[in-house]
């Protein structure tokens, strides 16, 4: 990871295999003139290499839980920990810097660059954290391949379908090495079968690089491809196990 | 990165990023050729109002400016005239004498200026010895003979080889008589000149008004305009000092041609400055439209962890972009346009009796230099890269969540 | 036709709506129009008031809106050029009605020399009486007296003159000319008054005597020079020129100030020139935002038009739509602007001091005040080649938008 290099010398706190440590996080937000509460004093570790779902019904807070993580939203109370670094109490500038370094986003939809094609969207991230010319361009051929893309790389998005779009935020998302990949509903915009593909990559990814996941989502049969499960509601943690069984589907 | 994403992003809506761009082309067109031709028009403005008469410098009496006195006088003119020539290398120096008197022939009588001017260097530092239409310049240092502009020729009823009377006051006050044979007429085109100028030989000037060896100015016509400066300098080292000697330049001489020139440019910068705006609105438009379309995707870029401010790069750069698109195309047709009409030249048509008034001739031509290509289109491409800014600043404020929430 | 109106009225009620969707591009837009507005109005404002002033200023030279004199003054303006005493007939012709005021002036050249030195000037005798309501010598006198009657022996200079001559008021100086035989003619006068004025041409070249001084001192007996003769409007000169050439008969020649300085009647026609050009350039370069919004408009709304082409709205109603939007725009643009203008004229009716550069624009006759004159018909020009020009550069979006496929754009995102 010659490209974090920044990132090694700040101080790691906790155990080395602690990926994400949230301690008594507290997150309210107003909506018109209500007051939400988004995040109840929600504690949570994710060590390195897990593949976690958060579930919750709408609105009980999962997407607010994924942003404060990733340092979109910065919490209103509590201690957050990415991958050894602080993440409440960071300024917009350095928050940047650690989405950028230390964390990979999928969103609900595919969210490309319409004006580049599957590659650059691939090496964008790379590109901004300077990573040389070469080095990026293998790094895409290879993410690409992984994702299942090999030789749509010249691909505008327009030019693809819904499945292969995700697949290019997913190969975007993993191609700098982060700590952390952070998937809020991928499969929402997805067929059922394309849905499928997708889960079956997070897990292949997972098991072959060891990347950390963690998807929320309120698909019953997204949750059954990950090994733990957080459930919230109404910004509480009520649930943290193995997943529940797809008995439904 | 910011190069790739701009120039694509300028793509997604060509249409608007052509408008947006002609604006810029159709401002820039206007300004490189309106710029040339001004600058066209006022190097013959200059030329023309010179190099009848005035020159680009003049050593004379330190008060003559003001007071235009027959006493203020450069003494051995002559003598300063020469000295300058051997110590500035520079053959376009010659002296002169200027008096006001009463010209009378057979049947008319008209006060006028008399210029005593040195025959042999009065060539180099004035056109009017070359604009004798009939007849013959001067020739002899000491001839009693004259010179006279074409409309006073005819308003005196005076031919050639025929004589006039001069009656004035000399230096000393006495009264100052001669009489002299025409030996050719000019037209200058500027009727200051052409109705009540007279010219004849230095040596006869002073002989008539009393002057000894004096004259009231030494006339000095630089390589170039652009070397007025430096010789001028140069005279200033090489005068008597101490002395009540001034050196003019131009500026001095025709305070009213820097003026015309600069009040010109006044109101035609005031047209230049609209037309930059407007184009810097429209670029504002575009940008600020494509800014505010792109809300959603900038969400996404920054919760990719790109910073705002790299963003706004890009956008000021999709500016600066459509900017020297703008500016290429709009010097490439100003200087085919330039390239069309400097070929014929613009005629003036009805408008050449106001035009000489300008001491402008009949016909015009642009004038094709570096400054009026260059000088539109920068100004145009600034005012847009200045529109961009708000934009640009405006992404500081966004939030990553919120943005990517929006429609 | 009551169905039409109100189909009218409902489109301009959209349209405005419509503006108002996008406020920001709306603002942008219009202040690009209100700015182009102004300063369309405000330069040709400036740029009559200018010409107007060069006009009024070569009418006081002249001064006068008709002139009558010997066929060859003109060409040739000495003495021997003179008119004979005026006709019985002529002199009703300039009692008429149509005639403000007229006088006869003595005017020839001259060598002025006071006890310093010695100028070139025109000498110009007066009826003082009749002068004062032709010309402004008499309201420019800026020390000592106005001469009193056409006998007064004493002499009006200009400051410039006086400086240049070393000499001061009350002070005797020698004009000299000639008489019809080409002898010298000859006369001290006493300077009594002097007067400045915006132009240096006159205070450097100009001096006044009583006119039956100068006619005797040139020893032409009741001749004259000159008749000048103003009329109610200047603009009329040449009608009443045409009314007093009968009266003066073949002998005399009778002009108007359009043919006395034709510079000054080719200024006034380049100016008109000017302002269109001027107009034309700064609507040019607004069109493309102009259209730019327009499009950007219709691109947005592709659906929305869709759906009005798919529920049967005529595609002709479509473009009336979009023509209308941008004529609003336009005439809210143009009214601000307008407004601004006048109110730029208006803090303006002082004048614009350019004294700074005035020493150059006076030897172009441009006095050292312009003072902005806002004129209806440069407003009517100005507003309606934008109206025009703008309802032009909307057609092509319009029409555009009339074209659309209901389904394909109703399935746009």
């Amino acid at each position: 990871m010659a490209s974090v290099s920044a990132a090694e010398s700040t101080p790691v706190v906790g155990s080395p295999e602690v990926t994400v440590e949230c301690v008594d996080v507290c997150k309210t937000y107003r909506q018109g003139d209500l007051e939400v509460v988004g995040l109840d004093h929600v504690s949570l570790t994710i060590e390195k290499g897990e593949f976690v779902s958060l579930s919750a019904p709408s609105g009980g807070g999962k997407t607010t839980l994924l942003n404060t993580i990733g340092g979109l939203d910065p919490p209103d109370s509590g201690r957050i920990t990415v991958a050894g670094t602080r993440v409440d109490g960071l300024g917009k500038a350095e928050r940047a810097r650690l989405r950028l370094e230390k964390i990979g986003f999928v969103f609900q939809a595919y969210n490309l660059i319409p004006v580049l094609t599957a590659r650059e969207n691939v090496e964008f991230v790379m590109q901004v954290q300077g990573v040389a010319t070469a080095t990026r361009r293998d790094r895409a051929s290879a993410v690409l391949a992984q994702v299942g893309l090999d030789g749509l790389g010249d691909r505008r998005p327009t030019q693809m379908s819904g499945g292969q779009q995700q697949r290019v935020a997913v190969a975007r998302a993993i191609a700098s090495e982060p700590a952390i990949v952070l998937a809020d509903e991928p499969t929402a915009n997805l067929d059922s079968s394309s849905s499928q593909q997708l889960m079956e990559l997070f897990v292949e990814l997972n098991e072959s690089l060891g990347s950390t996941f963690v998807i929320a989502t309120h698909d019953l049969q997204v949750m059954g491809y990950t090994r733990r499960q957080v459930r919230l509601l109404d910004g509480r943690i009520v649930g943290d196990g193995p997943p529940e069984t797809a008995s439904h589907s | 990165m910011e190069f790739q994403l701009a120039w694509r992003n300028l793509w997604r809506q060509p249409r608007r990023t052509w408008l947006t761009t002609g604006a810029m082309v159709f401002c820039n067109v206007i300004l490189v050729f309106l710029v040339s031709l001004q600058l066209g028009m006022y190097q013959l403005m200059i030329d023309s109002s010179l190099r009848p008469f005035v020159g680009h410098l003049q050593v004379q009496h330190e008060d003559f400016l003001e007071g235009q006195k027959l006493r203020q006088v450069v003494p051995a003119a002559a003598t300063v005239a020469a000295d300058l020539r051997s110590n500035l290398q520079l053959e376009t120096v010659s002296a002169r004498g200027q008096a006001f008197g009463l010209a009378s022939s057979e049947e008319r009588s008209y006060g006028v200026a008399v210029v005593g001017v040195d025959p042999l260097f009065e060539p180099g530092v004035s056109s009017l010895p070359g604009l004798v239409r009939q007849g013959r310049y001067l020739e002899s240092f000491d001839a009693q003979e004259a010179v006279v502009g074409a409309l006073l020729a005819h308003n005196l009823r005076v031919g050639l080889g025929e004589e006039i009377t001069i009656l004035g006051s000399g230096r000393d006050g006495s009264f100052a008589a001669g009489v002299l044979t025409i030996v050719g007429f000019f037209e200058s085109g500027i009727s200051d000149l052409d109705r009540s100028a007279l010219h004849i030989p230095l040596g006869a000037f002073q002989e008539i008004f009393a002057m000894e060896s004096a004259g009231h100015s030494v006339v000095v016509t630089a390589p170039s305009l652009f070397e007025v400066d430096i010789v001028k300098q140069r005279v200033e080292q090489t005068i008597p000092s101490g002395g009540d000697l001034a050196v003019r330049d131009w500026n001095a001489l025709e305070p009213g041609l820097r003026q015309a020139i600069q009040s010109d440019i006044a109101s035609a910068w005031f047209m230049y400055a609209v037309l930059i705006v407007l184009v810097a609105f429209s670029v504002l438009n575009t940008q600020l439209m494509s800014v505010l379309e792109r809300t959603k995707e900038f969400g996404v870029v920054m919760a990719l962890g790109i910073t705002p401010s790299r963003l706004g790069r890009v956008v000021l750069l999709e500016t600066t972009l459509m900017g020297v698109i703008g500016a290429v195309l709009g010097m490439v047709l100003g200087v085919a346009l330039l390239l069309a009409i400097g070929r014929t030249g613009i005629p003036l048509g009805s408008i050449e009796e106001l035009a000489a008034q300008y001491n402008l001739p009949s016909v015009i031509y642009p004038r094709f230099s570096w400054i009026g290509l260059v000088a539109g289109p920068l100004m145009v491409m600034m005012g847009s890269i200045c529109a961009a800014l708000y934009p640009a600043f405006r992404l500081r404020r966004l939030e990553p969540v919120d943005a990517m929430r929006s429609a | 036709m009551r169905s039409l109106l109100a189909f009218a009225w409902l489109n301009v009620q959209l349209a405005w709506r419509n503006l108002w969707r996008n406020y920001r591009r709306t603002l942008i837009m219009l202040a690009a129009i209100v700015l182009g507005a102004w300063s369309m109005i405000f330069m040709a404002s400036l740029a009559r008031g200018m010409v107007t002033q060069m006009v009024r200023d070569g009418l006081r030279a002249l001064p006068g809106h008709v002139q009558i004199h010997h066929p060859e003054y003109r060409e040739d303006p000495t003495v021997v050029n003179s008119m004979p005493p005026l006709s019985s007939e002529l002199r009703s012709s300039l009692e008429s009605e149509s005639v403000v005021a007229w006088t006869s002036r003595v005017r020839v050249p001259a060598v002025i020399t006071s006890e310093r030195d010695t100028r070139g000037v025109t000498l110009v005798g007066i009826d003082p009486e009749r002068e004062r309501l032709l010309s402004f010598v008499a309201d420019d006198l800026a020390e000592g007296r106005f001469l009193e009657g056409s006998d007064d022996k004493g002499l009006i200079v200009g400051r410039k003159l006086l400086e240049r001559l070393e000499t001061d008021l009350g002070k005797r100086v020698v004009v000299m000319s000639q008489d019809p035989e080409n002898d010298v003619a000859e006369r001290g006068f006493r300077i009594v008054g002097v007067f400045d004025s915006d132009l240096a041409v006159f205070e450097e070249g100009f001096v006044f005597a009583g006119e039956a001084i100068v006619q005797q001192m040139l020893r032409i007996g009741e001749q004259a020079s000159e008749i000048a003769i103003i009329g109610d409007d200047y603009r009329d000169a040449e009608r009443l020129a045409a009314d007093v050439a009968v009266a003066a008969g073949g002998e005399l020649q009778v002009e108007p100030w359009m043919e006395l300085d034709p510079m000054l009647q080719t200024m006034m026609g380049l100016l008109d020139a000017f302002i269109l050009v001027f107009v034309v350039i700064i609507f040019m370069a607004l069109s493309f935002g102009l259209v730019n919004t327009l499009v950007m408009a219709v691109f947005e709304r592709t659906r929305e038009i869709g759906l009005m082409l798919a529920l049967g709205v005529a595609p002709r109603s479509i473009v009336a739509q979009v023509i209308v939007e941008c004529v609003l725009l336009l005439l809210v643009g143009l009214a601000v602007g307008n407004l601004l203008a006048w109110l730029t004229v208006s803090a303006l009716s002082d004048g614009i001091d350019i004294s700074m550069v005035a020493e150059g624009m006076a030897d172009y006759g441009v006095g050292s005040v312009i003072t902005p004159r806002l004129g209806l018909r440069d407003l009517a020009i100005a507003n309606l080649t934008v109206l025009i020009l703008g309802f032009l550069a909307s057609l092509s979006p319009a029409l555009r938008a009339s074209r659309l496929e209901p389904v394909k754009a109703l399935s746009e995102s």
